[in-house]
């Protein structure tokens, strides 16, 4: 009876599973009611008419209590009259509430420890940010009194909604599951917190990370230069002081106006403050290395300090294994709380001997296994002095890899917060890769729009972000690493090209190093790091076009902008002296000079220079390449100009040439500018997404072939023994004859079975051969030990036994294999002459023998 | 070949067959300017020198920073007159008489040796060529191949030529070579193969294998000598070299003879070996203090320095700044002055400029005068705190030298006394020791062997105060070359620093000055 039953609930489930599964395959239909339910309104939910779910389908554990659960409803139920009697003006504890099969179950064995086999879902996060956002929030029916109902986690799954209660347990199931030492938790929090209203909360991705404050390290030297003696007014900087202290309180007067009139928006004091009923999920410390103990709200996955002042009192706290009620004062919130369940006197604790205090970390452990171990083993009894926990009347909870990735009910999850809306989409729901939206607004009506971020994910241009500043209208993206040409980030305002913009770079995956160009209409600044020639900034300035176009005469770039000064800066090369090492490189072309200026050398304050005039085209002509007005030098130390012109002359040749390929440079810089503006309006105007080639549902290429290949398979057993043509050597020697003759056909086939045969007899042989090898070895050893044996230490004995015992292995094994051989040899010969016999080829001429 | 011989005449190198060689190099419009200025061959790096019949090589001396040197296809006998070329790392020598190698010593940067076609028969003299990767020294007349041995101390030996050598003909030549040679990538021309290098070793690993045994034995040794010497080199720097252990007290003993007699008397022994386990003891304990005494006063000038780097740093970057501030004022003044339109602007500019850099000049040096200031009362802290670790040290010194002397003077006192008691004993026939003979002669008179222990007394007192003396001198020394460096280096840096600020300044003033204005109006 009971297998029957539990066949009908697996067929249940698939068919629960199905069902679910149809209702995620109609994309379009979710996308039509995604632009009807635009804004999410918490308010409006409630129309749910619960009574209306189907429970017929439920396993039977959902309808009936067994014998040891109608036990603890008993044992319950006394704790329940105890506790009345004992604090008769406390609220009456939650305890056992209906199902939504209308049966009374104890709050434990809701609880349904479970670990999901997803990654993310192995740390609490994880599962607290799937569960905020897989569930839709319903109010409470009356926010003061806990509800009557409680149903199981697997109907709240299935129906992606549910209140409070129905989010910690489902969330606390998951919790437990993957290790933490977590409790729902039934008490007393703040309207906002209730009734998920974070309109008045900064959205956590606009604030700001804590700056830690670097401690630096000073150790004075007591060898300090003192410092000249301070020769300004006293009075001077009194004065300045009080003015700038003047103009700051003005300032900030006027701030404390303007935070009065955000004070005004805070909402008027709530009447029933401390008395709004919410459940939470507490984890406790100790296990999977929390530090220390936190609440987790559930509506929105966020962690609080159990100090957090929006948790107003807890009334008990409940695992899988049992239920404490909170004895300690809470007039001041759950600041005081202390939460070692152990102490009697601070949490009263209902079964009694079940559970040691869970500070003793091991045991906890260990009963966590025998738990699970129990856990689908409902029929094991454990009739101990005490009364254990029932194991959870919930089935398993389930969560296919479609409902985990689509996350929120239609794909789709709003959240509004103070001046700020968030959006958020599974991943492949928008075609452009779309998974969240953050709108950041001037003021707390949501009208002004400031900005607008846009996080993708599954771009096949690596896009990952995108900011929009609607004030200063610029625009940022940002890429993963991947893109194209290493770019990492880009800002701009149009996708013109040569107006302004800047574009970062992944510079460890370019050959030249470059990590940033900014760009205007008139420069281009250039950043690198890294570079074997010490170059970490190019400054190159434009002149107006079309101006020089003619006197230029440059035919190839008639449409790029003239160069009129190029600007290179290196860092120190320590393999050169400093004064020959060049810090600064400036060519300006428009007035035909090279300005140098070299390192400073250690201890001095001028730089060597160096400006060189190129020599005119006429002056080329002369017989003088080289004269010492072309270079005026200033040499920092040395007063004697030893530079010849020689030097001077090869240098400027050499500058020459850098100029020349700097020039080239540049222009391909600016091509490769046009180049990204181009591919990157392609990739816009094209957006693909890319799938993963494990995730099979949605690589369609993939799934196909995998498919292709699977009926392949199916079709075509291999057999490699067809494949192996016997008679192909014997054929090429007699030339491959279109035809042959009977003599022919025999002689093939008497050759390939003697082949065959030799070939079985040497392979007989060889084993013949290894065989006595190693018998003959086991005897020499043998020997060797029987003559040694009185002057063998116990070690080289023991080393020698272990020796024997191998070589009497493989002797063995050898054995073996020659029997097999002998066994098998003649079948397989007679098998070849078979299929001889059956080979198209001869067939003809051996039939009739 | 002796024919030809006959037929060439001999050549030598001199000047003209040099600046030729020079001017070869370079393209028609560089050679044209060289040519005018003169050339020096202090410059050149690359020299060819192939097919002149050179018999000898001489007047290369000048080439001090050549690198590349070609002297093949001659008629060379003897390697020599290379001795001042240490910069070289191309030397070919291909194709001359060269009978054997020599000369080479001093050329320690060289990478690429090429000794074809010559009458050599022997590898040798080229020990300091450490940084050798390419040996050619096929044709030559090399008949034993073990010679080929000499050329594992090449570590960066990469590619090897030997054909055409007598001993090529034998038919393990090639195998012998690479198992020698492990790290060689090209032999003949030919690239080592993996099959090769294995067939080789596997065949030659019994010669191998001990050599290689030798080899590491020997770089052992060598490094633990090392070892030795640097922390030799350690305690000599805090001076109390040869104080850890029994070293002094043995130095006590060495040359003293009449001591070594005095042992043989009854009891000297046990006292001897009380007083030197004293001995060392008070030693080990100034060596000790030497070590720690050190590390406090090298930490004490390396303060000094980082306080010194960084206040010049801070003065550098001022410095810095004020120039910088100066430069970007007047990037356009000169410009302005030479395209002015009439002459007294141009006249005034200019004497704007000039009153600017005067200013200039002025707030430089008075940055540096207040630098001066601030650097000479550091250096005065330092040389105070110099003094005062260096007489403390001195006197912690003498006062455990003291103790030595008094260890000394007490050991004296015994000796004394024991061997008056042994005479005493001698004369009355008591003594029961059989004595050495010379040391009975001894126990004759009374005198003569009070005199022989104090002999030795006195040498021991002059041993231990002539360590003494040499540690406080070495401290003296040490004291006034650290305070005498600080004060040289900075006035060496004033110096610079003015002689730069004045250099700067009349740069800009010449600048200034050139420029040709339009002629004042008549």
């Amino acid at each position: 009876m009971e297998v029957l039953e539990e066949n009908d609930e697996e067929e249940q489930r698939e068919e629960e599973l199905m069902k679910a599964l149809e209702i995620s395959d109609e994309p379009h239909n979710i996308e039509t009611k995604l632009s009807v339910d635009q804004v999410f309104v918490p308010s409006d939910v409630s129309d749910f008419d619960w009574s209306s779910i189907d429970i017929s389908q439920l396993p039977s554990s959902y309808k009936t209590n067994s014998p040891r659960e109608k036990k603890l409803l008993r044992i319950a139920d006394h704790y329940l009259q105890q506790y009345t009697h004992l604090c008769p003006d406390r609220k009456p504890l939650f305890l056992y509430p209906v199902n939504e099969c209308g049966i009374k179950k104890f709050v434990s064995t809701t609880v349904r420890p479970t670990l999901l086999p997803y990654t993310e879902l192995y740390h609490w996060d994880g599962c607290a940010s799937f569960v905020c956002d897989y569930l839709t929030m319903e109010p409470l029916k009356s926010p003061l009194i806990p509800p009557s109902l409680l149903y199981s986690p697997t109907t709240i799954l299935k129906y992606q909604r549910g209140n409070c209660f129905d989010f910690s347990v489902l969330l606390c199931s998951m919790l437990i599951g993957a290790g933490y030492d977590a409790y729902c938790v039934n008490g007393y929090a703040t309207h906002d917190i209730c009734s998920l209203d974070e309109t008045l909360e900064v959205c956590p991705l606009l604030r700001k990370p804590q700056e830690v404050p670097k401690e630096i390290m000073k150790k004075s030297n007591k060898y300090r230069v003192k410092s000249s003696p301070d020769m300004q007014s006293k009075f001077e900087l009194q004065q300045e002081a009080k003015k700038k202290a003047e103009t700051e309180a003005t300032h900030k007067n006027e701030e404390r106006g303007e935070e009065k009139v955000t004070e005004v928006e805070k909402p008027t004091h709530d009447p029933l403050y401390g008395l709004r009923v919410h459940a939470w999920v507490l984890v406790l410390s100790g296990k999977r290395e929390v530090p220390e103990p936190f609440f987790i709200n559930p509506f929105t996955g966020n962690s609080h300090s159990t100090m957090d002042e929006h948790f107003l009192g807890i009334e008990s706290v409940w695992n899988h294994k049992n239920y404490w009620v909170n004895m300690q004062d809470c007039r001041n919130g759950c600041k005081d709380l202390i939460f070692d369940l152990g102490d009697t006197v601070r949490w009263e604790i209902m079964l009694s001997e079940t559970d040691k205090p869970l500070q003793v970390l091991l045991d906890a452990e260990e009963e966590n296994e025998l738990f699970d171990r129990n856990m689908d083993d409902t029929e094991e009894e454990e009739e101990d002095t005490s009364f254990a926990m029932p194991p959870s009347w919930v089935a398993p909870i389930q969560i296919s890899p479609r409902e985990f990735e689509t996350r929120c009910s239609q794909g789709k999850k709003v959240i509004l917060y103070k001046k700020a809306k968030l959006e958020k989409w599974a991943p492949y729901l928008n075609r452009n890769g779309l998974v969240k939206r953050l709108t950041v607004y001037a003021d707390l009506g949501c009208t002004e729009v400031v900005e607008v971020r846009e996080w993708f994910k599954n771009r096949e241009d690596m896009l990952d972000m995108r900011e929009l500043n609607k004030q200063t209208q610029l625009t940022t993206e940002y890429f993963s690493p991947g893109h194209l040409l290493g770019l990492k980030v880009h800002i701009y305002k149009s996708m013109e090209p040569e107006t302004e913009r800047v574009m970062e770079f992944y510079n460890e995956a370019r050959v030249d190093g470059l990590q940033k160009r900014a760009e205007n209409a008139s420069e281009i600044k250039e950043y690198f790091v890294g570079r074997d020639d010490f170059k970490y900034f190019q400054h190159t300035e434009f002149g107006k076009r079309g101006k020089k176009i003619s006197v230029a005469g440059a035919r190839t770039d008639i449409n790029s902008r003239p160069i009129v000064q190029m600007k290179e800066c290196f860092h120190r090369n320590l393999e050169k002296p400093a004064d020959e090492d060049v810090a600064e490189r400036v060519f300006l072309i428009t007035e035909e000079m090279i300005h140098l200026t070299y390192h400073l050398k250690d201890k001095y304050i001028t730089a060597s220079k160096k400006d060189f005039f190129k020599p005119t085209e006429n002056y080329r002509k002369q017989s003088e390449i080289m004269t010492p007005e072309m270079c005026i030098t200033y040499q920092a130390g040395s007063s004697v100009k030893d530079k010849k012109l020689l030097h001077l002359y090869k240098l400027l040749q050499e500058l020459a040439e850098e100029e020349k390929q700097l020039k080239q440079q540049v222009r391909q810089s600016e091509a490769e500018v046009l180049n990204i503006l181009k591919i990157r309006e392609n990739e816009e105007a094209d957006i693909k997404l890319t799938v993963s080639i494990y995730n099979t549902e949605r690589n369609e290429k993939r799934k196909q072939q995998y498919e292709a290949t699977n009926a392949m398979e199916d079709e075509f057993p291999v057999h490699e023994e067809q494949d192996l043509d016997y008679l192909a050597p014997f054929l090429i020697q007699i030339g491959h004859p279109e035809k042959m003759t009977k003599g022919q056909v025999l002689r093939l086939r008497d050759d390939c079975l003697t082949d065959f045969k030799n070939r079985l007899i040497a392979k007989a042989n060889i084993i013949q051969a290894r065989f006595e090898k190693e018998v003959e070895e086991l005897k020499k050893k043998n020997q060797q030990f029987q003559e040694n044996q009185s002057q063998l230490s116990r070690e080289e004995e023991a080393v020698f036994l272990a020796d024997y015992s191998e070589t009497m292995f493989c002797i063995h094994i050898v054995a073996l294999r020659l029997n097999r051989e002998k066994q098998t040899a003649p079948q397989k010969y007679l098998a070849l002459e078979e299929k001889l016999r059956k080979d198209p080829r001869l067939a003809v001429h051996l039939s009739h023998a | 070949m002796s024919q030809s011989y006959n037929s060439i005449k001999p050549n030598v190198i001199d000047d003209e067959m040099l600046q030729k060689a020079v001017e070869e190099r370079w393209p028609e419009d560089i050679g044209k300017l060289a040519k005018s200025e003169g050339i020096d061959f202090k410059d050149v790096t690359e020299l060819q020198l192939s097919f002149r019949n050179i018999l000898q090589i001489d007047n290369l001396w000048q080439f001090e920073n050549l690198t590349k040197l070609q002297l093949d296809n001659n008629i060379i006998e003897k390697i020599e007159a290379l001795e001042s070329l240490v910069h070289l790392v191309w030397l070919d020598l291909s194709f001359n008489n060269i009978e054997v190698i020599e000369g080479l010593d001093t050329l320690v940067k060289l990478q690429d040796l090429s000794l074809y076609n010559n009458r050599i028969s022997k590898i040798e003299h080229m020990d300091t060529l450490q940084e050798l990767q390419i040996f050619s020294i096929g044709k030559n007349n090399l008949t034993a191949l073990e010679d080929v041995v000499y050329l594992r101390r090449f570590k960066k030996l990469r590619t090897l030529n030997l054909t055409g050598n007598p001993f090529c003909e034998e038919e393990q030549y090639v195998l012998f070579v690479v198992a020698h040679i492990p790290d060689l990538v090209y032999l003949d021309f030919k690239l080592v193969s993996d099959t090769t290098r294995e067939l080789a070793v596997s065949k030659y690993h019994y010669l191998i294998d001990p050599l290689e045994h030798e080899e590491a034995q020997a770089l052992a040794q060598l490094e633990e000598k090392l070892a030795k010497q640097k922390e030799l080199e350690y305690h000599k720097t805090a001076f109390v070299e040869y104080l850890n252990g029994s070293f002094l007290f043995d130095s006590l003993y060495a040359e003293d003879t009449e001591a070594a007699k005095l042992a043989y008397l009854p009891g000297v022994d046990d006292l001897l070996q009380a007083y030197r386990k004293d001995f060392v003891s008070v030693c080990e304990n100034l060596f000790n203090y030497g070590l720690k005494e050190y590390e406090k006063r090298e930490a004490e000038v390396s303060e000094f320095y980082k306080g010194l780097h960084e206040a010049l740093t801070a003065n550098q970057q001022e410095g810095r700044k004020i120039i910088l501030d100066f430069e970007n004022r007047n990037k356009e003044r000169l410009d302005e002055i030479h395209h002015a339109t009439s002459y007294n602007i141009a006249e005034s500019k200019r004497a704007e400029y000039n009153e600017d850099i005067l200013q200039l000049s002025e707030t430089l040096m008075t940055l540096e005068m207040q630098t001066v200031d601030q650097l000479e009362e550091l250096i005065k802290d330092f040389e105070k705190n110099i003094a005062v670790i260096a007489s403390t040290f001195i006197e912690n010194v003498k006062g455990m030298m003291a103790q030595c002397r008094d260890l000394e003077n007490r050991h004296h006192e015994k000796l004394l006394e024991i061997s008056i008691n042994t005479l005493e004993k001698s004369v009355k026939n008591e003594l029961d020791e059989d004595l050495p003979d010379d040391v009975r002669e001894l126990l004759v008179d009374k005198t003569t062997l009070v005199n022989m222990v104090n002999t030795s007394h006195n040498v021991h007192l002059l041993k231990i105060d002539m360590r003494e003396c040499d540690i406080l001198s070495n401290t003296y020394r040490w004291q006034a070359s650290v305070t005498g460096k600080a004060f040289q280096n900075e006035i060496d840096r004033n110096r610079n620093r003015v002689k730069e600020i004045f250099q700067y300044i009349d740069n800009l003033q010449e600048q200034l000055d050139s420029i040709e204005l339009l002629e004042p109006p008549e």
